[in-house]
């Protein structure tokens, strides 16, 4: 949490590189987290606490954070990113998101392989 | 903590989460890559080409895990992929839509309710949790909150 976040362009920069990273190793994950960014809960009213699920009055940003999964043990190695995204911002970011994060997970199965699995599952199902 | 079969499934329980618990709930998706373990030769007992695959190494297979969880309750929501094709609808839109909500964005329309399946697929194990918040919170709230969790 120490480290500031970061630009939406300087994220997607850094995230691509850390899925570069991975593509060279044959092991490992990519954790991604995007939560609410909430001020500080002290400040919240009491009703805001009594009925959490009350919507605020207006729309709040939420921060996106990355991490390579590293915890205490390689310590330095651990790769932390966070970005903060304001509601208005958020389309134009999930579409970014989406290329960025399709780009760096070439490890899952293509199209065509899935296909000729579904087939074979039909099949089995059939008969 | 269960896995949905379906990322719709998936979506829709944690849309109903995040407006239950929009400040608390998370969205933590897991591209994690695996070594694929080379088969070995020696099952004679199997037949097929298959057992006679040769020994070298498969390149990692990579798979995405997307959870829903909210440590206020406990919940937690999963669904897993393998599949490349699923990514950018998954991470652009499922997301994005979830993003909306945890933004507070009230534009999202309520699209395919599924009363019906959905009270299957609806873990157990957050009940207790559930009732044991509403107990210090207050039950008005409390009551409410649980009703529209069980009715998603």
């Amino acid at each position: 949490m120490s480290s500031g976040h970061l630009s939406q362009d300087e994220f997607f920069d850094k995230l691509g590189r850390l899925f570069n990273h991975r593509k060279s190793s044959d092991h490992g994950a990519i954790y991604l987290t995007q939560k609410r960014l909430a001020y500080d809960p002290s400040e919240q009213s009491t009703t805001a606490k009594l009925f959490p699920d009350l919507l605020p009055d207006k729309p709040l940003p939420i921060i996106i954070k990355a991490t390579n999964g590293k915890s205490k043990r390689d310590r330095s190695d651990k790769e932390k990113l966070s970005t903060i995204v304001q509601p208005h911002e958020l389309e134009a970011f999930y579409v970014r998101y989406a290329d960025v994060c399709k780009a760096g997970m070439t490890l899952l199965k293509p199209r065509d392989k899935s296909k000729k699995k579904a087939k074979a599952k039909k099949k089995k199902a059939t008969s | 903590m269960p896995y949905f079969k379906t990322s719709q499934e998936w979506l829709d329980h944690s849309v109903a989460l995040l407006e239950a618990r929009p400040s608390s709930t998370r969205v933590t998706t897991r591209y994690s890559i695996k070594p694929v373990k080379p088969r070995k030769q020696t099952t004679t007992t199997s037949s097929g080409d298959e057992s006679t695959a040769p020994l070298d190494p498969k390149p990692p297979r990579g798979s995405l895990v997307l959870k829903t969880y909210d440590p206020a309750s406990g919940v937690t929501l999963k669904y897993r992929t393998t599949k490349a094709a699923e990514v950018t609808r998954l991470m652009s839109a499922a997301l994005g839509r979830l993003g909306k909500a945890m933004a507070g964005i009230q534009d999202v329309p309520e699209e395919t309710m599924q009363d019906a399946d959905a009270a299957v697929e609806t873990p157990q194990g957050e009940q207790t949790p559930q009732q044991g918040a509403a107990a210090g919170g207050g039950g008005g709230g409390g009551g409410g909150k649980k009703k529209k969790k069980g009715k998603k």
